[in-house]
């Protein structure tokens, strides 16, 4: 992992000192070890706290949408993120040209809740390798396999590699088991009409509307979100089963042909609840039924944003 | 003085305590804890080295309230009945407990008393639990508390062995622990040192002497864009925080209420107003307002910062920013950098 770090910090340099870039995207060491942090470089001298490992936890194609088009950023990608980025650009989001993609293929986001979990927080070392993590806790070393720490979404991830990096950093993995997904999809559906919504009431009813779900995802950009109208207003802002059921239910539905599956939105909520079994339900619905996967090129426009005169369904015309 | 009371037997007592109170303590929910009413099937969580992860402000300040309601029969404004059943709060840790304290000056001043927050923090006692390990996301000896500090209580616990050893502060708290067999003088003595302990063991996370002014130079500073860049805008911070205290109040026309729920000064609509200006138009200035109320506005009212140390907003940010980062990146900026 030294080495991959040592390598994108030369990479990320050689474009900062030959201008191609305005800032740089990554990550950068905090003071704990377990949260590395969202950074911006825009000089060469701060890359000295460039961090890359599997504890970050944010999809960065979420800040793209900060800046104008002009800007000519570089950012590095994992396979979820590079497909992000892919899905922004379809929807003119920023432009190819003045983006430069590093690509690094990825072995799946360690959830800082599953260490946590195990280990209580007072942490002071953490290294990984291709199939274990350890951590330090009290001068003692701790190994867990890593497949024990990745995130869920992480564990039936279908696309590690990124698919349009500039330059790439280490080997392609191979591609995910489709089947693991399905398996979650189908354990969902199997289940009777009302244990399904219990199980949706049980997650949805704890949120507190903090909307860090929204506002970790890149896909969610709107200046102005359905919630915050408020002329019309078109759902509750309490706490109620009436807004939190609607906030859910809404949000993932805006996900449909949009979702890259990369679990941010799980990562960030403060309470834990589960939403990617909605959007790994409208991810399959998509795939099965217009054959379209978020993100794995820059021009096909979700089959939600698309219009065609050939639609096989006359409701348009 | 100190009481013994029998880890062992806590549930027992708990139990019979719920006879007459309702008694809240802290419990599991999903990977998380929340303080919830307790009966027999609940599952204690007094083991967790710091507080719940939900704050326990919302048993007297809910996250969404019902004010009004409106009978559309009789074409009038009900108010709402406010429980005033009398409460046990036990479990909370130090820092929450003095966060109550600071909300006292919000909803109980001189020229305004919240009715919804005066009834229900007044029918409730408040037993807190000392932090023997406090983690390193911690932070209360920096802004004045402690971890065994007693603002805000009635009693305060100390974990040692098989007990919880008792300290009761004020009448109310006597009341409920006044039967139980007393410490003797040399387990007094070793209460206080464990206490000693966990408090020096808290290194001071910032300077606090001079960070007012200097914050209030740097308001214009670029500093603040910097440390807001990563920043995501979600209400996490400022809904886990104990001492955050803004709401919105809106009227669920159909269901004929007004409710009002907590609002977040990092919410772009905080601060929208009616003809679309918005003078917190980004990331850069609702940050700082998160961090200048807390650690200067708070000094300019009431002479106290506005911040227990309960470290919620470090260890659940989704970006991994810590407010002791930021004060402290703050307090080194240089002149060179205010003036620019």
């Amino acid at each position: 992992m030294a080495e991959l770090v040592s390598e994108l910090r030369t990479q990320i340099e050689r474009l900062l000192a030959d201008q191609s870039i305005d800032v740089f995207i990554a990550f950068k060491k905090a003071d704990s070890p377990l949260r590395p942090q969202p950074a911006f470089f825009r000089s060469g001298d701060a890359l000295t706290d460039l961090e890359y490992n599997s504890l970050c936890q944010n999809n960065l194609g979420n800040y793209l949408t900060r800046y104008p088009n002009e800007t000519r950023i570089g950012m590095v990608v994992r396979g979820c993120e590079s497909r992000t980025v892919n899905a922004l650009l379809v929807e003119k989001q920023h432009i190819r040209e003045n983006l430069t993609l590093i690509g690094v293929p990825c072995h799946g986001i360690v959830d800082i809740k599953k260490i946590i979990e195990h280990y209580g927080e007072e942490i002071t070392g953490y290294s990984e390798n291709q199939t274990d993590i350890t951590i330090i806790l009290q001068g003692k070393e701790h190994t867990l396999p890593r497949e024990e720490l990745l995130h869920d979404s992480c564990l039936r991830c279908l696309h590690p590699n990124p698919v349009n990096a500039d330059i790439l950093i280490g080997d392609p993995l191979p591609e995910g088991d489709p089947s693991l997904v399905r398996k979650k999809v189908d354990s969902f559906e199997a289940l009777s009409r009302d244990d399904r919504y219990n199980w949706f009431k049980q997650e949805a009813e704890r949120c507190i509307r903090c909307y860090a779900c929204r506002e970790a995802c890149p896909m969610c950009y709107c200046t102005e979100c359905f919630v915050d109208f408020n002329q019309p207003r078109w759902t509750e802002s309490s706490i109620s089963p009436a807004g939190t059921h609607a906030w859910h239910i809404i949000r993932a539905f805006h996900q449909a042909g949009r979702c890259t599956s990369c679990g941010a939105c799980e990562r960030a909520c403060p309470v834990d609840i589960k939403m990617t079994y909605l959007t790994d339900k409208l991810n399959e619905d998509i795939l099965e039924i217009y054959n379209f996967e978020t993100g794995m090129n820059d021009e096909t426009q979700p089959p939600f944003a698309a219009f065609n005169m050939d639609d096989k369904k006359r409701f348009v015309a | 003085m100190m009481y013994l009371l029998e880890k062992k037997k806590i549930n027992t007592e708990l139990s019979a305590w719920a006879k007459d109170y309702e008694v809240i303590t802290p419990q599991k929910v999903e990977n998380y804890t929340q303080f919830l009413p307790f009966d027999e099937s609940s599952t204690l969580e007094l083991t967790n080295p710091h507080n719940t992860r939900y704050p326990p402000k919302a048993l007297f300040f809910p996250q969404t309230e019902t004010m009004l309601t409106y009978n559309s029969r009789l074409g009038r404004f009900e108010e709402t009945q406010v429980r005033d059943e009398p409460r046990i709060i036990f479990g909370i840790r130090p820092c929450d407990a003095s966060a109550f304290a600071l909300m006292d000056t919000v909803f109980l001043s001189e020229d305004y008393t919240d009715p919804y927050w005066k009834t229900k923090r007044e029918s409730a006692i408040v037993v807190g639990l000392g932090c023997n390990n406090p983690p390193q996301t911690c932070f209360c000896t920096t802004v004045g508390g402690g971890p065994f500090n007693h603002e805000g209580l009635d009693a305060l616990l100390t974990d040692h062995g098989e007990f919880f050893f008792v300290q009761v502060l004020t009448e109310k708290g006597r009341a409920l622990f006044e039967d139980l067999p007393l410490a003797s003088e040399e387990q007094v003595n070793e209460i206080k040192k464990i206490q000693k302990k966990a408090s020096d063991k808290m290194a001071p996370a910032f300077e606090t002497k001079g960070l007012k002014q200097k914050l209030d130079i740097i308001f214009e500073s670029s500093y603040w864009e910097k440390i807001a860049e990563s920043c995501l805008g979600c209400g996490i911070c400022t809904f886990l925080c104990p001492t955050c205290f803004c709401f919105d109040i809106v009227d669920e026309v159909q269901r004929k209420k007004r409710i009002r729920n907590w609002d977040t000064c990092m919410f772009r609509i905080y601060s929208q107003e009616a003809s679309g200006h918005n003078p917190r138009p980004s990331n850069r200035e609702r940050t700082r307002q998160r961090l200048m109320h807390k650690y200067s506005y708070w000094l300019d009212q009431i002479g106290e910062i506005g911040c227990t140390g309960c470290g919620r907003c470090v260890r659940y940010c989704p970006v991994g920013l810590d407010i002791r980062a930021m004060l402290r990146i703050a307090s080194q900026q240089e002149s060179e950098v205010i003036h620019a």
